[in-house]
């Protein structure tokens, strides 16, 4: 852990969250705070609330009471396009890519650029901006013009981190990134989300890989049942700590 | 040589399936009905002027099928948008006739749109059903009688007229394929189109308002469905409750062919335009041919088999 | 299909027919209809027809048995005359499509088109550039608004509708011994042709048949109701001589309500032809007799009247086709006068 990290303001704070959906309760009194450049892993069992949370941060739900404060400014966000203007993006479990458009026009999905009297789409500043991007965070596509069906997985994935890191100021969730990618791709993926904390973002990921979770890490917060069971510094924890807080044995 | 292969498979066929096939086609008349007045100027600028009204609801329909739904209702449309116009203009002038015709097809798209956008109601049900109450609706609107357009502006704008010696039909077909081409392509509307019908919820997550996409693309296909009534109410200086009626799948057919994808999330109206004309020039070849009707039907049935089936394949691969 | 060309077909015909009670065939103008047979092309005027190669399209408005057999009494008489049919076209009811139709034929520049407009309206001006190049036009049933005889057009040609309904009048009144109680299945709209039809059988039976009664009445919009409506009405009336009914597809209806009733007695009168009719009468059932319209004739009459312009020749304005009943003793010969086609298999063994 750098100096920067340990001096930086809370890019999040959420402070006794509560979420309830008619009378089920998804989420229960849930606090987490996060700075700018670390990255907290959220894990827990399916149905443990983790995407609910997931969803409440990124605007798409509202809670029920509890606060989030951005900056230690308290925000509520009526819609995801709020939340995305405050410098939160989410990298979607299914990714949320539009398959039959070209990689350029998926990074800037919803915030094309445009230029000229009669608001022209810029191809061309889309296709710059893209290409210089995939090439600093290494993501390995033929070209920004590529269209998204004809890359693999890896590459996708890889998409649409790039996307997130490229419009999030503040804050990037991942729900299940390496879900399903290779050994190889994984390891790739991991690379570009790493790279998301040299950016100075905070990161909260959701994964069901513990291994995964201990190689990025560097603090674990565990679910279950819509409970906060704790939160954990990575480095002083081990898996069988975690596995006991996830299962509840 | 690995990648220009997966370069040329990248390609795409189907993209120019169109292009290549309103080619072969028109070599082929070319050469055998040469003798027959095919390459005549005035056949040619026929075969624009015939399809003009076609060229305008492919447009419509390129706009809504990108956006991942489909409208069946445009040909209902037509009708009651020619009829209305028709009768309007026996009382009132010129623009007040063109925007009741205009107007009807913007409202009957609001309501397809609204249906299919706010209700979450399957497109293909909503217009289904608003192609048969249309269709009812236009019958009863003159009580199946034919309505005769005696308004000399009108009948020059939207039928016989010219302007520096361009018939007004091609004006109108160049219009609104260079404004259509230019939304569609170039504006972030259009890219909204194609996100919305490729991936709705990739659309919806990354701030593009879907709703508002989908009544708008309705709203479009209505509009030049309206627009395409008054083509054909100018060009027969008459509205019948028919009109519009058997154009539905030589539409589909244009649109398809030309290189849109009945999912969503691809479309063209350049291609479109050029699926258009290919139609049109089938049905004219053909029966310069002499062929007899049933004959015609059957080559034309077999042509559009195989373009589409072309179009279509390369998408699975 | 068919019915629904019949009704199109007709158009202009009962238009002009709308004069009364008194039901003859009155033209346009009030011209007196002429027996087609009377529209020929001498011999003599063969060669010159011959020399002059000519060409003809046909624009129709839609498919069936009756515009093939048209298309084959024009072609065949075009042929006789030299004369090239060099385009055929195909509206399927669409007045735009027509439209487009007739631009097209005339690239080949055809000094004939025969036609049927498919609305009166919206024809005038489809047909307009036809008349500016001096094409030689004869309508079939329908003719556009405005247009004159001998200027614009040289004949209109149609059925001869009154006699349909007559005759089958006289053909139910013949079997039935000119007595009995009589159902009247009209066609319940309003299309010229069956309007014009259904009532020349009506007529005919209150003037010419004094001890025949019609006694029941019922209109159908939906063919394929034709079948309930039948049945009720044999229900209230059980001792029906004989019913009419206003086409053949209707008529089928009425035949499997008879049949399920087991009524072998009541007699059947119907128009157009059709296999599944013609096989009841043939086979001794409840139908009587077909009456049908001379479509061949009728394509013959349009191409003479045609080529009589080319030579300067007037053609009568208003030409009607006559109508052929049909029953058990002529159902080759009919089918043959009719749309000059074999008679089914089915019938003729």
């Amino acid at each position: 852990m750098d100096l920067s990290n340990t001096q930086a303001a809370d890019v999040l704070q959420l402070t006794n969250i509560h979420k309830a959906f008619g009378g089920v309760v998804a989420i229960e009194d849930f606090s987490l705070n996060l700075k700018a450049g670390e990255i907290v892993a959220l894990v827990g069992d399916n149905g443990a609330g983790k995407s609910t949370l997931i969803k409440i941060i990124s605007g798409v739900h509202a809670p029920t009471s509890g606060t989030i404060a951005i900056d230690g400014k308290e925000t509520s966000f009526k819609d995801a396009t709020e939340a995305r203007a405050s410098g939160i993006e989410v990298v979607y479990q299914d990714l949320a890519l539009a398959d039959e458009q070209a990689v350029y026009m998926n990074m800037f999905l919803g915030r094309e650029k445009t230029k000229g009297p009669f608001g022209q789409l810029d191809r061309k500043g889309m296709v710059q901006e893209t290409e210089d991007l995939v090439k600093e965070l290494d993501v390995r596509i033929p070209s920004a013009k590529t269209t998204i069906r004809n890359l693999s997985g890896g590459q996708r994935q890889g998409v649409a981190i790039a996307r997130a890191t490229h419009w999030a100021t503040k804050l990037v969730l991942l729900d299940e990134p390496t879900a399903a990618l290779g050994v190889a791709e994984t390891a790739k993926v991991e690379e570009n989300v790493a790279a998301l904390k040299e950016r100075n973002l905070a990161v909260l990921i959701i994964s069901h890989s513990l291994d995964q979770v201990f190689r990025l890490s560097d603090r674990i917060c565990v679910l279950r049942r819509g409970q906060q069971i704790g939160v954990r510094e990575t480095a002083k924890t081990d898996k069988n700590e975690i596995v006991s807080m996830i299962t509840g044995v | 040589m690995q990648s220009t292969m997966q370069k040329l498979r990248q390609l795409n066929l189907s993209q120019y399936v169109v292009y290549i096939g309103f080619l072969l086609i028109f070599l082929f008349f070319a050469v055998t009905l040469g003798n027959d007045g095919f390459l005549t100027q005035r056949n040619l600028t026929n075969i624009v002027l015939q399809t003009a009204p076609i060229t305008i609801m492919a447009i419509g329909l390129v706009f809504v099928l990108a956006a991942g739904e489909i409208d069946l209702s445009f040909g209902s449309i037509v009708a009651v948008a020619a009829l209305g116009s028709a009768v309007v203009l026996g009382d009132y002038p010129l623009f007040v006739g063109v925007l009741a015709g205009l107007g009807i097809g913007l409202a009957i798209g609001f309501f397809n749109g609204v249906l299919v956008a706010y209700l979450r109601l399957p497109s293909f049900l909503v217009t289904l059903a608003t192609m048969g109450l249309f269709a009812g609706v236009a019958r009863s609107m003159t009580d199946l009688r034919s309505v005769p357009v005696l308004n000399e502006s009108f009948v020059n704008m939207f039928g016989s007229g010219s302007l520096f010696g361009v018939p007004s039909l091609v004006l109108w077909t160049i219009g609104a394929v260079a404004l259509g081409h230019f939304v569609f392509r170039e504006t972030k509307f259009g890219a909204h189109v194609l996100a919305t019908g490729d991936n709705a919820r990739a659309a919806q997550v990354t701030g593009i308002k879907v709703p508002h996409v989908r009544l708008l693309v309705m709203m479009i296909c209505g509009g030049l469905a309206g627009l395409a009534g008054l083509l054909y109410a100018g060009r027969l200086q008459a509205a019948r409750y028919t009109l519009g009626e058997s154009d539905l799948m030589t539409v589909i057919a244009a649109v398809i062919i030309g290189g849109t994808a009945l999912k969503g999330g691809k479309g063209t109206i350049i291609g479109a335009l050029v699926g258009s004309l290919m139609m049109g020039m089938l049905n004219n070849g053909l029966i310069l041919m002499g062929l007899s009707v049933s004959d015609q039907m059957i080559v034309r049935g077999v042509i559009i088999l195989i373009a589409v089936a072309i179009s279509l394949r390369d998408v699975n691969n | 299909m068919k019915n629904l060309t019949k009704m199109m077909a007709g158009g202009l015909a009962a238009l002009l027919m709308n004069s009364g009670a008194f039901a003859q065939t009155i033209g346009p103008n009030g011209e007196t209809a002429t027996p087609s047979t009377e529209v020929v092309v001498a011999d003599g005027d063969v060669e010159a027809l011959k020399s002059g190669g000519y060409s003809a399209a046909l624009v129709w408005h839609d498919q069936s048995d009756f515009v093939n057999a048209v298309t084959q009494g024009a072609t065949d008489e075009f042929t006789r005359l030299g004369i090239k049919v060099v385009a055929t076209t195909n509206a399927s009811f669409d007045t735009a499509k027509q439209r487009s139709d007739i631009e097209t034929v005339l690239t080949k520049e055809p000094n004939i088109v025969l036609a049927l407009p498919l609305d009166p309206v919206a024809s005038a001006a489809a047909f307009k550039e036809a008349v500016d190049n001096d094409v030689q036009l004869v309508f079939l049933s329908n003719v556009p608004d405005g247009y004159k005889h001998g200027e614009h057009y040289a004949s209109i040609v149609t059925d001869d509708l009154y006699a349909m309904g007559k005759q089958a009048a006289d053909a139910l009144a013949a079997d039935l011994g000119e007595t009995g109680k009589v159902g009247w299945i009209y066609h319940d709209a309003t299309y010229y042709v069956t309007n014009q039809r259904d009532n020349a059988f009506k007529t005919t039976i209150e003037n010419d048949y004094p001890n025949m009664e019609i006694v029941a009445q019922a209109g159908i919009s939906d063919p394929a109701r034709a079948e309930d409506i039948a049945n009720a009405m044999l229900l209230k009336h059980p001792d029906l001589a004989g019913v009419y009914v206003t086409w053949a597809g209707p008529a089928e209806g009425v035949l499997s309500a008879l049949r399920a009733n087991g009524n072998k007695t009541t007699k059947v009168v119907t128009l157009d032809l059709s296999e599944p009719i013609a096989l009841d009468m043939v086979r001794g059932g409840n139908v009587s007799a077909i009456v049908a319209d001379e479509a061949y004739e009728l394509g013959r009459a349009m191409a003479a009247s045609a080529a009589r312009g080319l030579l300067g020749q007037e053609s009568p304005a208003f030409v009607v086709a006559p109508a052929v009943t049909v029953t058990a003793d002529n159902v080759s010969e009919g089918w043959m006068q009719s749309l000059h086609r074999d008679a089914p298999e089915s019938v003729t063994k």
